[in-house]
């Protein structure tokens, strides 16, 4: 059952526009990502949903509930949303314990004192804050005010979770640690969540699905896997961190489908194709560093698999593996390998399946 | 660069090294020259009008009669004086109640011109600084004629109620102008905090459900304590230190506050009781210094008012939805009554030569008060007296507090902390206390007696007293200039003072500008200080509107009044046209 269904969300800012016509739609404790670089969107979508953004047109539902509607100007002010937001900031308020911080939304939602105190120890308990009700926002640490941040929101049972970049202000170490409780939090709790971001890791570790988005519309929305190992297009691949992009000219094939490429400067490689398109469209072909295998040059490549000479230029120590820039005909491919290898003449040969064709 | 062939076995400099600028110890003994003659001026500057006062409320006599002994009898006598004690009591209720009032409607403003979609708001914001730039006496002349005994407006309610619907006389009335007056510098402290307020605060208030008003006073006003404390606790003190609101509204009525007190045991009596006016100057001189500390330390660990700040925000505001247009007519209707009702009154009472609901103000116009006033050598004269104290006062003043801040922030001066307690020092000073000390400065100091009755002593007087408001604005700028532009300027073989005329001061152009600003439109208001230190010659306008009112003369300060809001206007917006001209100033 679908619980939060956003269709045709457009905002502009005078001339510029931010939404192009979203479309979203989630089943009842999903946990959705929203993915994408700074400026694409997927704030002011978050926001338009949290009612502290006023969209330019489409329609907005919360569990059957209509939000926004461009048509008949139907607009919920944000605090009868009922709907718990975490800001990349925290936003505690100063001024108020974390206790405090807490009582408010019950304050609001006319919850009696004694059931307060029971709800507000059982939030921060959640979140292994208990022995901090009495201290005020300042003189805890980032990774406990992102905490409270979350305690804040789920003492009052919101219908929906909003988590708007709540790890970016933390070190990495703890940004690991804060991933692993947000997820397992949201499983017990079984809360319908929406959570933004621009780090592809976080996306691709806590998500249910992850909605690429760019320049304000979206460009895939998937499984994790799926955007890691089939992006749509050439942005997603670029975002979810593929590299080695080689123009290509390809053939006509269905999605899915392993066809040919060739090369600009003559070879042919087989790829799968990533979406299904019309006949010799000129495209990208990509495939992950790690996924090269590095040979002596000359050496044979097994049956099916692709095959491309070049020259090392340069080899960079990376611990574990070494990093190579290797020149292929006028393109520099980036490949890694445990194995070491001198500057000079290389053969790579990589699977047509860790091979990729993008359109654009 | 082609290295000069010597023979070989010779050492020479490497080439292309050049001396250091000759003249090094020159600069640095005109930098201590400098640090030190601006150090002792400051010193003098504060001291003079200080240091007679706290001699005299030891002295037994006028402190210009010989043998006099050294007691504590003035203070002894001061305490046990009935209508000192009434004063004082007075002078607090008055101070309390004005602050109450100048927070309610400074914070109101503060918030919903800077947090809400409230309509209208350029306008507003207008309004609520405009009292800035008016002069208390003015002020209380204004209200005065429009909500006093036999004012416009008073006078309209008797007629259609019976009896006058209003007593301005009292505390109550005196709060009320006293408040309204005072509130912009309750907006001017809070509005900027409200400005920099993150709005992700009220965001996150609104999503966990919270309404428009409920995060207005539950988020947004409490963030702003910090600045409350801080303009309440101005507004104390600027009530403390008012004469003119209870010049007009209490001494008709026999209330007297600190300030006349010392006013009428000073001036209008026929012999003044020195002893006595040197104590009670010196009691509120101690009251406003504490009041200062304890304002200091209440705003310590003003910290957990400040948050971890995400990403840039967009400035959002609170929707007030319904709320919108009732919440904009209380506005429209307080600035209505506190500020446009006594402007507009003022300036027909300066057109006409009576102002009363009963006749039609057309039938009674006339141009009179301005002929009175312009055609009166002593009154004309306090026009241009005033015109040249605020423009060469306040421009050599600003030189000056310039060359301190310098001192005080930019150099390796020794007491350089100790300069800028000095400069803030005259924060302590009412302007009255001021007039006094520096009247008492010139009996005693034997070379100083030629600057008596000049308008020189005037500006040497306002200067004194807007050291700190010029310091604030001018350090505060300096502070924004990096040290690393003065450490390249001293490393390419500039001086200190060099650095300062070439380097930093420059750079401050638009922080100085506006402390010219502040002291112009200060030294144009200021009347306080002035009542002590004026002689015939060095009238003032502020000094001739006190002896024209006590004259019954309204028609003509009301003229007066006119002249001094006319100026004013002309110098904001050529100061406006040169800031919105000239981005570099």
């Amino acid at each position: 059952m679908s619980d939060v269904l956003i269709q045709r969300l457009t905002k502009r800012h005078g001339e510029v526009t931010v939404l192009h016509g979203i479309d979203l739609d989630v089943p009842r404790g999903e946990f959705l990502t929203l993915l994408g670089p700074s400026g694409c969107g997927k704030s002011t979508t978050l926001f338009a949903l949290a009612g502290l953004d006023k969209p330019s047109g489409g329609h907005i539902a919360v569990g059957g509930r209509t939000f926004y509607d461009g048509e008949d100007g139907t607009f919920v002010a944000p605090e009868e949303r009922n709907l718990g937001l975490v800001f990349q900031s925290y936003a505690l308020w100063p001024h108020m314990t974390v206790a405090k911080n807490l009582a408010f939304p019950l304050t609001l939602r006319k919850v009696p004192k004694a059931e307060q105190r029971s709800r507000i120890a059982e939030a921060l308990e959640l979140v292994d804050l208990g022995d901090y009700a009495d201290r005020f926002p300042h003189e805890l640490s980032g990774g406990q005010q992102q905490r409270v941040a979350l305690a804040r929101t789920l003492v009052f049972r919101p219908s929906l979770l909003l988590l708007d970049e709540p790890l970016s202000n933390l070190d990495a170490k703890l940004r690991i640690k804060s991933r692993a409780l947000l997820k397992s939090l949201q499983r017990q709790l079984g809360l319908t969540t929406l959570y933004v971001t621009h780090d592809q890791e976080e996306a691709l570790a806590m998500s249910d699905r992850i909605a690429v988005m760019e320049k304000g519309r979206i460009v895939q929305i998937d499984r994790p896997e799926a955007i890691y190992n089939r992006p749509a297009t050439r942005f997603v691949a670029d975002f979810v961190g593929a590299g080695n992009f080689l123009p290509v000219r390809a053939s006509r094939g269905r999605q899915g489908e392993i066809v040919e490429a060739r090369l600009d400067h003559g070879e042919v490689l087989r790829a799968v194709r990533s979406a299904a398109t019309g006949s010799d469209t000129q495209g990208f072909m990509t495939v992950r560093p790690q996924y090269l295998r590095l040979a002596p040059a000359g050496s044979a490549v097994a049956a099916g698999n692709n095959r491309l000479d070049g020259m090392i230029e340069e080899r960079t120590f990376l611990g574990v593996r070494n990093g190579y820039a290797i020149r292929v005909g006028d393109h520099l491919v980036t490949a890694e390998s445990e194995d070491r290898f001198e500057t000079g003449p290389v053969t790579l040969a990589f699977r047509p399946e860790d091979t990729l064709l993008l359109d654009h | 660069m082609n290295a000069p062939a010597f023979p070989s076995g010779n050492t020479t400099a490497p080439s292309g090294t050049m001396a250091a600028p000759s003249g090094t110890n020159r600069q640095l003994t005109l930098a201590i020259g400098i640090q030190w003659l601006t150090a002792i001026a400051t010193l003098v500057l504060v001291l003079a009008p200080l240091g007679p006062i706290l001699w005299q409320s030891l002295l037994d006599r006028p402190l210009y009669q010989p043998n006099a002994v050294l007691s504590f009898d003035n203070f002894a006598r001061l305490l046990s004086d009935a209508g000192f004690l009434r004063a004082v009591a007075t002078s607090f209720e008055l101070a309390f109640a004005a602050t109450a009032i100048a927070c309610a409607t400074g914070v109101g403003l503060a918030l919903f011109l800077e947090r809400t979609d409230l309509p209208a708001r350029g306008a507003f914001r207008l309004f609520a600084l405009a009292p800035m730039y008016m002069s208390q006496l003015v002020n209380a002349f204004a209200w005065y004629l429009i909500y006093g005994p036999a004012g416009y407006l008073t006078l309209f309610g008797e007629m259609l109620v019976g009896v006058p619907p209003w007593d301005m006389y009292g505390i109550g009335g005196m709060a009320i102008v006293a408040g309204t007056s005072m509130t912009p510098l309750v907006y001017l402290f809070c509005s900027s905090s409200a400005r920099m307020a993150d709005a992700t605060l009220e965001d996150a208030a609104r999503s966990v459900g919270a309404g428009p008003l409920r995060v207005l006073w539950s988020v947004s006003l409490p963030l702003m304590r910090p600045s409350i404390i801080y303009a309440a606790l101005l507004v104390f003190i600027g009530t403390l230190e008012t004469l003119a609101v209870p010049l007009v509204f209490g001494r008709p009525v026999g209330l007297e506050s600190f300030t006349t007190f010392l006013f009428s045991r000073g001036l209008g009596a026929i012999t003044p009781d020195y002893g006595l006016v040197g104590a009670a100057a010196v009691l509120l001189l101690v009251l406003v210094a504490v009041l200062l500390a304890v304002q200091s330390v209440l705003l310590k660990g003003a910290g957990r008012f400040v948050t971890v700040r995400g990403k840039a925000q967009r400035p959002r505001r609170i929707a007030l939805g319904a709320l919108r247009r009732p919440v904009a007519t209380v506005f429209w209707v307080y600035f209505v009554l506190t500020l446009m009702l006594p402007l507009l009154a003022i300036i027909a009472r300066s057109f006409t030569t009576f102002l009363t609901p009963l006749l039609s103000p057309l039938k009674v116009l006339t141009t009179d008060n301005y002929a009175l006033v312009l055609g009166h050598p002593a009154y004309l004269r306090s026009i241009t007296n005033s015109v040249i104290v605020a423009s060469v006062g306040a421009l050599v003043a600003t030189l000056g507090i310039a060359v301190i801040a310098l001192v005080a922030k930019r150099s390796a001066f020794r007491f350089a902390k100790g300069l800028e307690y000095l400069a803030m020092f005259p924060r302590a000073m009412p302007g009255i206390v001021a007039g006094i000390g520096f009247f008492w400065a010139m009996l005693l100091l034997p070379f100083a007696h030629w600057l008596q009755g000049t308008i020189w002593i005037l500006m040497i007087a306002f200067a004194m007293r807007g050291i700190p408001t010029a310091y604030g604005a001018i350090a505060a700028a300096l502070v924004q200039v990096g040290t690393e532009l003065d450490q390249s300027a001293r490393s390419v073989g500039a001086g200190w003072w060099k650095t300062c005329t070439a380097i930093v001061l420059p750079l401050i152009r638009p922080a100085l500008f506006s402390a010219f600003t502040l002291l112009f439109l200060g030294f144009l208001k200021e009347y306080a200080s002035a009542v002590f230190l004026y002689a015939p010659g060095s009238e003032i306008i502020g000094t001739t509107m006190l002896s024209l009112w006590s004259n019954g003369d309204t028609g003509a300060v009301a003229a007066l009044s006119v002249i001094q809001i006319a100026i004013t206007g002309v110098f904001v917006s050529l100061a406006h046209f040169v800031t919105r001209t000239n981005r570099d100033v």
